[in-house]
């Protein structure tokens, strides 16, 4: 049997195994021939998951084959970012210091897809504990992008999109604290959404920034995203920032009466490249064609965005991993005598066990926090950060003739080449741009791919209103419809 | 505003437990340095009457009540075995006081 994986969906898998087109194991098994094919020149996975991923296959058929019952996404092969938790397998983050932790219970995210039936086909690589934008930072490999392999696939969830634009996953999950699970959607072209902040429990999330951090689906369509997103969202006690969502909130959006807006301060000339200029004006197009209406907006405090999450992010980063020191979870072999003291532990283990971008992070929160500084950096920050929010308020407020939905480029470029930003931190940073306001504002966005595919790919950002993940989806899905 | 040179980096390595090699120290100093100059845009807005957003959520004081989950339970064994060194269910470490 050979099937062809490349058009595969989540929708079309459903209706494949309902209809008898091939049996769950026949697709898991497809999909590892194809990885075990294709992975040694891409690099998406840090580890693969084959005997559970086969053994779970082979059950979800005897259930079928019985008359049972089937989970909603049941046999639905997955690729999951590796800084998010399935017992008893290893989960590295990428980094060294937790290169042999084996994880003690399942992220909320994990149980619910389990629940649904879904299965892991493996864990992807990542920039080291999220942080970057090019996968560059990983302790482990380099993903190439699989549309142009000179090219990054972005980051941090690169594997996962990697994994999803070369097939060799239906789906993955990624988290996304600046832009993570867009730009490299965007980069790979893909779909790539960030929940609201509180839409889905980060349970289980190796916490990176943590009034940041959320995770999201990676998928080929709109429509995939909207179903892993619909599987994985809810109100969890065991993350205290999780929200209950209201009826309200859950209302189905009819794209008729929606209003885009574009805000100025995101398409200046010298901001953006020109193919990524061209590709997103011809999505515009499409979506005006389609009898969606447009209006310019601004958002004036923009450009304070990035100085202002680049202040907030490591000042969180440095405090949530304090708790990787060699003493908890896993320890890095080798030199350390045995009589190491404690602080020698950490500092030996923290040293070499953690990479120059991560260090370079803890050190920049710990400077922004300490006494002397705090002010001028960290409270200042906070306060830039209301602002930005508030532009959104105000750019989404109806009584002031707000619009529904604001449309932007996700990243100034499209992907770039190994090695092009990785001497220059802040030129690393500048790719985020975009992409880092929705995550202060907490307001869910998605990045979706122009059509037809540009080459490197391009993608354009939709950011909602907190909790109408709605209005963005059914947009995103009229685009694709068309 | 803020200069950092070798001395705060030796200073801040040393609050965040990091060993931080020689090379390493060179290119981190001249790194943020350039980042903390980026920052100083920030000076420029009036911020005076502006309340800091704390966290990423309006959400307040949220509690949920003290019992036993199962399923934290459950997984006590699999947090323990992961300890590198122990002694019964106790993680082992050298002292703290010297």
């Amino acid at each position: 049997m050979h099937m062809n994986l490349t058009n595969l969906t989540i929708k079309k898998f459903q209706e494949g195994l309902k209809n008898k087109k091939f049996s769950v194991f026949e697709i898991a098994e497809e999909y590892f021939k194809h990885i075990e094919k294709k992975d040694p020149e891409i690099n998406a996975y840090i580890s693969l998951l084959k005997e559970s991923a086969l053994k779970k296959a082979g059950e979800a058929d005897i259930k079928k084959a019985k008359g049972e019952t089937l989970a909603p996404l049941t046999g639905i092969p997955l690729a999951i970012k590796d800084n998010i938790l399935i017992e008893n397998e290893i989960t590295t983050s990428a980094s060294k210091i937790l290169e042999n932790y084996k994880a003690s219970y399942d992220a909320t995210v994990i149980k619910k897809l389990k629940n649904e039936g879904a299965i892991f086909l493996g864990k992807t690589n990542m920039d080291e504990f999220a942080m970057g934008s090019s996968t560059e930072n990983s302790a482990f490999k380099k993903t190439k992008n699989p549309r142009d392999v000179s090219r990054v696939p972005g980051g941090s969830s690169g594997g996962s999109a990697a994994a999803v634009a070369a097939d060799m996953a239906v789906a993955g999950l990624g988290s996304d604290t600046g832009g993570s699970i867009r730009q490299p959607a965007s980069f790979c072209g893909v779909v790539g959404l960030k929940p609201t902040y509180g839409a889905v429990s980060r349970y289980g999330l190796m916490a990176m920034a943590s009034s940041l951090d959320q995770i999201g689906p990676i998928t080929k369509t709109v429509e995939d995203a909207e179903i892993l997103f619909n599987a994985i969202k809810g109100f969890d006690p065991m993350d205290a920032t999780s929200q209950r969502l209201t009826t309200d909130n859950l209302q189905p959006t009819t794209t008729k009466n929606l209003t885009i807006g574009l805000p100025k301060e995101y398409f200046i000339k010298e901001g953006l490249d020109d193919q990524t200029t061209k590709a997103i004006s011809e999505a515009i197009e499409s979506l005006k064609k389609a009898g969606i209406k447009f209006k310019e907006i601004s958002l004036p405090h923009t450009k304070y965005a990035l100085s202002c999450y680049y202040i907030i992010m490591p000042a969180e980063v440095s405090a949530n991993l304090t708790r990787f020191d060699g003493i908890r979870y896993a320890r890095i072999a080798g030199r350390g005598s045995q009589t190491e003291t404690l602080k020698e532990i950490y500092f030996r283990q923290r040293g070499e066990g953690f990479g120059p971008e991560v260090k370079r992070r803890i050190i920049l929160g710990t400077f922004v926090l300490s006494s002397g500084y705090y002010d001028a950096y960290y409270a200042k920050a906070q306060k830039v950060r209301n602002l930005i929010r508030k532009d959104f308020d105000k750019a989404f407020d109806p009584s002031a003739g707000g619009v529904d939905v604001i449309l932007t480029p996700v990243s100034p470029t499209p992907a770039f080449h190994f090695g092009e930003k990785t001497d220059d931190p802040l030129k690393m940073y500048l790719s985020d741009i975009f992409t880092i306001p929705a995550n202060l504002a907490g307001l869910p966005a998605i990045s979706i791919s122009t059509r037809p595919m540009e080459n490197p790919p391009v993608g354009f950002q939709l950011i909602g209103k907190h909790f109408k993940e709605n209005d963005i989806l059914e947009i995103g899905k009229l685009y694709e419809s068309r | 505003m803020a200069q950092i040179d070798k001395k705060t980096l030796e200073h801040l390595a040393d609050l965040a437990r990091i060993k931080i090699t020689e090379k390493e120290e060179d290119k981190l100093v001249e790194d943020l340095k350039k980042i903390l100059n980026y920052f100083e845009e920030l000076q420029a807005l009036d911020t005076k009457k502006i309340p800091p957003m704390a966290g990423g959520t309006d959400l307040k004081n949220m509690t949920r009540e003290d019992e036993i989950n199962q399923d934290l339970a459950k997984s006590r064994e699999a947090l323990i075995n992961l300890f590198p060194e122990k002694e019964g269910d106790f993680l082992k470490i050298p002292p703290v006081f010297e």
